[in-house]
């Protein structure tokens, strides 16, 4: 049972994993109750809903959530004077994936990791983008350079062995819903063992030349002793 | 004795103009060593409080539970105090110089290693062992130095320094930047790198043998010994700490302090030097400050010779002197009392219902407060008005009834008030750990006693956390936490109250 109250322009996400019924309804502040002349239409894209229960501040209707197809944004407008409306997106849950890419080196193993937070989905897959195709990741078919583990139900890695620099780029973790599949990208970036090697060795040549300034100081102190 | 006196001070002027050009020196290298130490407090800490970005890291590419990789951190920062007596021993035989050195190596070693790093029992070797036992060396022996070169301004001199500690936190996001660039192992690589930079630093950690001044500081207190009134008049305050206390205390530890002297410069001296160092004990050079008399040249000479091997390598007679325990009760406490707000200072703000945007701003005050409040109170105690141990006590006081307010605070302002008042009283303490350690024992002893003072400390910095996060668990509030700590504040001074009781202890033992 949901709930949107009134003023103003209100959204509210609903996420659904399996098959449900579920009611929607909108509901008048009562500051708004002496707008008696409301009409009330309960919409989903350009089509309208009929069966719709009215109680004395609330319309409401009921669904029954079987597939993909049913999902969507529900919107119920209350036209009065002014027009208010209220907008349910039913949604199938959200992958996160990784804003920052994950950096790897040349010849090191990587592993990227999906999850879901509450749900539970049917089947994981991975693509990886090649040109602009995504293409489903084989583990079995190479054995030797993907793994992929479900560790729990709501979490899946993709363990990519022998890293190359051909590996970089865009992959796709996919969670298979009953009522739909979710996506979330992951960013792979592999780099040389030169790149990091080149600051460090920056650092290293600094610490040197000041190693061998001391060292003359030192001299230099040592010979004014000497002399003195 | 005025004549042999006034014999004693001629051959001293032409040594005093000598060292006069060395005594610039030695402000110098007081100065590197004060630089060095800051360095090593910054990087120190730097890696300690940034080791929760890496956590994250190791724990989603090599694995292992949580508990596991908190191993990791927990091996670095407890072996950091309790590797402490080792590196007394290593800093004894070697001196600070080699110590400091092979310190930054471990360090720098153990950052290369641990890129290599594919499991987690490699990484708690690699990361937790190397790295705890390099940060126990350099901090030791850059600790000791200090407190050798800056004999006067050593509680500012040791304030500055730990205000490193401040700097720490643009450590983190230097880190997370680092991570996101070159991920986990190349940002290992290039630590690794900035340690190394600890090497040179080290270097400037000269051995003090060529140096009169530590010498002339100690000797004053021998002289007080034989000559007490007259001397303490002729002292002149660019070399002592405090001439009250010298005074007091010479006749406590003077003879350990006499041994102490004679064979820790035939360790801290190398062979030319060594010949040099007897010279100087019968020629005494003071930069014209202290003369020194006949009498006590000899006492001194004797027993170079004699005592040259009757210390051993590691050195327990600090666990037989009362004073020892007075200050690692203090220490000890004092630790838990600063540890456990500090960690539960944020989750208590959140159950207060703050946001984590305005905790972080009192973190952000705090470590502020804490580095300017470090600076002011070693610049006090530096001013001799009382002694060192009395600001000590008066700040461990004032932050046990800080904390014991704590509770009262339930808005953010009033948590801010506690916030910066427990910053004050916190720097105010830890900036003169040192020097009052200094002022019980003496310089020369110091390595032996901060090694075991800091293994104390270490068992409390190891029990503190899981300590407070069991009383959480116990009572389900953060409160107890703040009474626990302001209750261990309370405590720790109350060991000081034994001090003059335990000079006289001292005395009598001496004495018999």
């Amino acid at each position: 049972l949901l709930l949107g109250v009134s003023g103003t322009s209100v959204e509210k996400n609903i996420t659904l994993d399996s098959a449900t019924r579920i009611e929607l309804s909108c509901r008048l502040d009562s500051e708004y109750s002496h707008l008696k002349s409301l009409q009330v239409t309960w919409k989903r894209g350009n089509e309208t809903i009929r069966h719709i229960n009215k109680t004395e501040n609330s319309w409401s209707i009921q669904l029954r959530i079987l597939d993909n197809s049913k999902l969507g944004s529900y919107s119920c407008v209350l036209q009065g004077e002014e027009e208010i409306s209220a907008v349910f997106h039913l949604q199938v849950p959200k992958i996160e994936g990784k804003e920052k890419p994950i950096v790897s080196y040349e010849g090191d193993t990587v592993v990227m990791i999906c999850k879901t937070f509450g749900y539970t989905p049917i089947a994981w897959t991975w693509y990886v983008t090649n040109g602009s195709e995504q293409i489903a990741v084989n583990d079995s078919l190479l054995a030797d350079k993907y793994v992929i583990d479900r560790i729990s139900a709501n979490v899946t890695h993709l363990k990519i062995l022998k890293l190359t620099k051909e590996d970089e780029g865009v992959y796709w973790c996919e969670a298979a819903f009953e009522l739909g599949k979710s996506i979330g990208k992951l960013k792979l970036k592999v780099l040389s063992l030169m790149v990091p090697l080149k600051p460090f060795l920056a650092i290293v040549a600094e610490v040197v030349i000041l190693v061998t300034i001391v060292f003359l100081y030192e001299m230099y102190l040592k010979k004014k002793e000497k002399c003195a | 004795s005025s004549p042999a006196e006034r014999k004693e001070e001629e051959p001293e002027a032409p040594a005093a103009g000598q060292s006069r050009s060395a005594g610039a020196m030695d402000g110098g290298w007081a100065w590197a060593a004060v630089l060095h130490f800051f360095l090593v407090n910054v990087l120190i800490m730097g890696m300690l409080k940034t080791f929760g970005i890496f956590f994250v890291a190791f724990q989603e590419e090599v694995g292992g539970s949580s508990e596991q990789v908190s191993w990791i951190g927990s091996i670095m920062s407890s072996l950091r105090f309790l590797g402490a007596p080792l590196v007394a021993v290593v800093c004894r035989k070697l001196g600070e110089w080699l110590t400091s050195i092979i310190g930054a190596g471990l360090v720098a070693g153990g950052c290369l290693l641990s890129t290599q790093a594919t499991s987690v029992p490699f990484l708690c070797v690699s990361m937790g062992v190397l790295l705890g036992m390099g940060f126990a060396c350099l901090y030791q022996a850059a600790a000791v130095m200090t407190a050798k070169r800056c004999r006067t301004r050593l509680a500012l001199s040791n304030a500055i320094a730990r205000s490193g500690m401040g700097l720490t936190f643009l450590m983190a996001p230097f880190t997370q930047l680092l991570i996101d660039l070159y991920g986990w192992q190349g940002t290992l690589l290039i630590f690794g790198g900035i340690m190394l930079n600890l090497v040179p630093s080290s270097m400037l950690l000269r051995p003090t043998s060529t140096h009169p001044p530590q010498r002339t500081a100690a000797k004053t207190q021998e002289r007080g010994f034989l000559m007490a009134k007259k001397d303490s008049e002729t002292l002149d305050g660019c070399l002592d700490e405090s001439t009250p206390r010298e005074t007091q205390l010479r006749s406590a530890r003077d003879l350990p302090s006499t041994e102490g002297l004679m064979t820790s410069h035939d360790r801290d001296v190398s062979g030319p030097g060594d010949t040099s160092a007897l010279e100087r004990l019968k020629k005494p050079s003071t930069e014209g400050c202290s003369p020194e008399t006949a009498a006590e040249a000899k006492r001194k000479t004797v027993p170079l010779t004699e005592k040259d091997s009757s210390e051993p390598l590691l050195d327990f007679s600090p666990l037989k002197d009362p004073v020892f325990f007075i200050f690692t009760w203090s220490f000890f406490f004092s630790h838990l009392a600063y540890f456990v707000p500090i960690f539960h200072l944020v989750a208590r703000a959140r159950t207060l219902g703050i946001s984590s945007m305005d905790a972080s701003y009192l973190i952000a005050v705090a470590g502020i407060t804490e580095t300017i409040s470090q600076l002011l109170s070693g610049w006090v105690a530096d001013q001799n008005w009382t002694k060192k141990y009395h600001y000590h006590v008066a700040y461990l006081v004032l932050s046990g009834v800080t904390n014991l307010l704590c509770p009262l605070a339930t808005t953010f302002p009033w948590l801010m008030t506690y916030v910066v008042a427990f910053a004050v009283c916190c720097g105010g303490f830890m900036a003169l750990v040192l020097p009052v350690l200094v002022d019980l024992v003496g310089v020369q002893k110091l390595h032996s006693y901060l090694g075991f003072a800091a293994f104390f400390a270490g068992i409390g910095a190891a029990g503190g956390p899981p300590l407070a996060g069991w009383l959480y668990d116990y009572t389900q509030t953060y409160v107890c936490s703040f009474l626990f700590a302001g209750a261990c504040a309370l405590v720790s001074p109350l060991s000081f109250l034994f001090e003059p009781l335990a000079q006289r202890w001292k005395l009598k033992k001496a004495n018999m």
